[in-house]
């Protein structure tokens, strides 16, 4: 398989522009999916929201020059598109509200995911009230695996805020279960 | 090396993470944000491709109307003709204004009433030296003038005037 770097100069050059960005989103549909799902916890959202994302790598692929690396750059717009869609959906609904949190529950309760135990309840819960930023640090640090240096570049921080977020979140967590 | 020491801080952060909170409940909740629609990803691709085309369709089809809506002197055809037209009318106007200012400025020269009496004698020296018989006219017309002829006059009176003329 073609490396990103091999898939976008093609498509800069304009040579088979559509089979090296359907070869990109196949190599990078799933994590960016469900980064994105993590983050907004519905389907259908995620769904609209990785179609954004990937209609913007599409628009501004020509413009990348390839100082970072393509999944850095990647994370960052999907990191982004979903920032600017809870921030609208905070608009609409102002605040959390519990009707939100059952939402939550019954999203993470959906489909084939393992039953849910009473610490799993309490740590869905507890994640979905981080701040956006510091669970986000936590999922790409915790899930994906990702280096600080890419984290900060991601979410537009310095490496240690990255890692004073990834501390934050664990903390915050630990403290919300403790008192459930 | 450097790899290593990343893993490591990696591994020690999960370890710790794990520690607090729960390994099981960490991992069922990947799990649960992890699973998407059956064939979900198969069928991604090609619904990305096809809003693409769609945005791009509806891209020059506004383009077009854009076009189309504007007033037929925005048309891009026409734009040629009118900058054309532009460039004739001030180019031409440009030209005309130009002339007309050396014809007033020639007028006003020609027009400036010059007394021989004016002139110093350096001038009239300089003039009689380049056109003499022009000169010689000009004393003749001052003579007329002075209703006198050269003929009636002694050298001292022609003398007199040359100075009157030359002063």
């Amino acid at each position: 398989m073609s490396s990103d770097q091999e898939l976008i100069i093609q498509f800069q050059q304009s040579i088979n522009r559509e089979a090296n960005f359907t070869s990109l989103l196949h190599k990078h549909q799933q994590k960016v999916y469900y980064q994105i799902k993590r983050m907004v916890l519905d389907h259908a959202d995620a769904d609209d929201i990785a179609q954004l994302v990937w209609i913007k790598i599409w628009n501004k692929l020509d413009g990348f020059k390839m100082e970072s690396e393509f999944t850095t750059w990647l994370f960052r717009i999907a990191y982004n598109e979903t920032l600017n869609y809870i921030q609208k959906q905070q608009k609409q609904r102002n605040t959390l509200t519990n009707n939100d949190l059952l939402d939550y529950e019954n999203a993470t309760a959906s489909s084939d995911s393992p039953k849910s135990t009473e610490i799993q309840i309490g740590l869905d819960r507890a994640i979905s009230q981080l701040p956006e930023k510091q669970k986000v640090v936590f999922m790409l640090r915790y899930y994906e695996g990702f280096d600080y240096e890419k984290i900060a570049t991601i979410v537009g921080t310095t490496i240690g805020g990255a890692k004073a977020n990834y501390h934050q979140a664990v903390k915050k967590v630990e403290g919300f279960i403790k008192k459930l | 090396m450097e790899q290593m020491n990343k893993d490591t801080t990696l591994e020690q952060d999960r370890q710790w993470a794990e520690t607090l909170l729960n390994k099981q409940s960490l991992s069922q909740f990947n799990l649960s944000k992890t699973d998407a629609p059956f064939n979900y990803f198969e069928s991604f691709p090609e619904k990305v491709m096809s809003r693409i085309e769609n945005e791009k369709r509806q891209q020059k089809e506004k383009r077009n109307a854009t076009l189309f809506f504007l007033p037929s002197f925005m048309q891009p055809l026409n734009r040629v003709a009118i900058a054309a037209a532009v460039i004739i009318i001030v180019g031409g106007s440009f030209i005309f204004l130009n002339n007309s200012v050396n014809k007033k400025t020639a007028a006003s020269i020609v027009a400036a009433p010059i007394s021989i009496q004016d002139l110093s004698s350096e001038e009239i020296e300089a003039y009689v030296d380049t056109n003499e018989w022009i000169a010689e006219i000009d004393v003749q017309s001052q003579m007329n003038k002075e209703n006198t002829r050269l003929s009636t006059l002694d050298e001292n009176q022609i003398e007199e005037i040359k100075n009157t003329l030359y002063k």
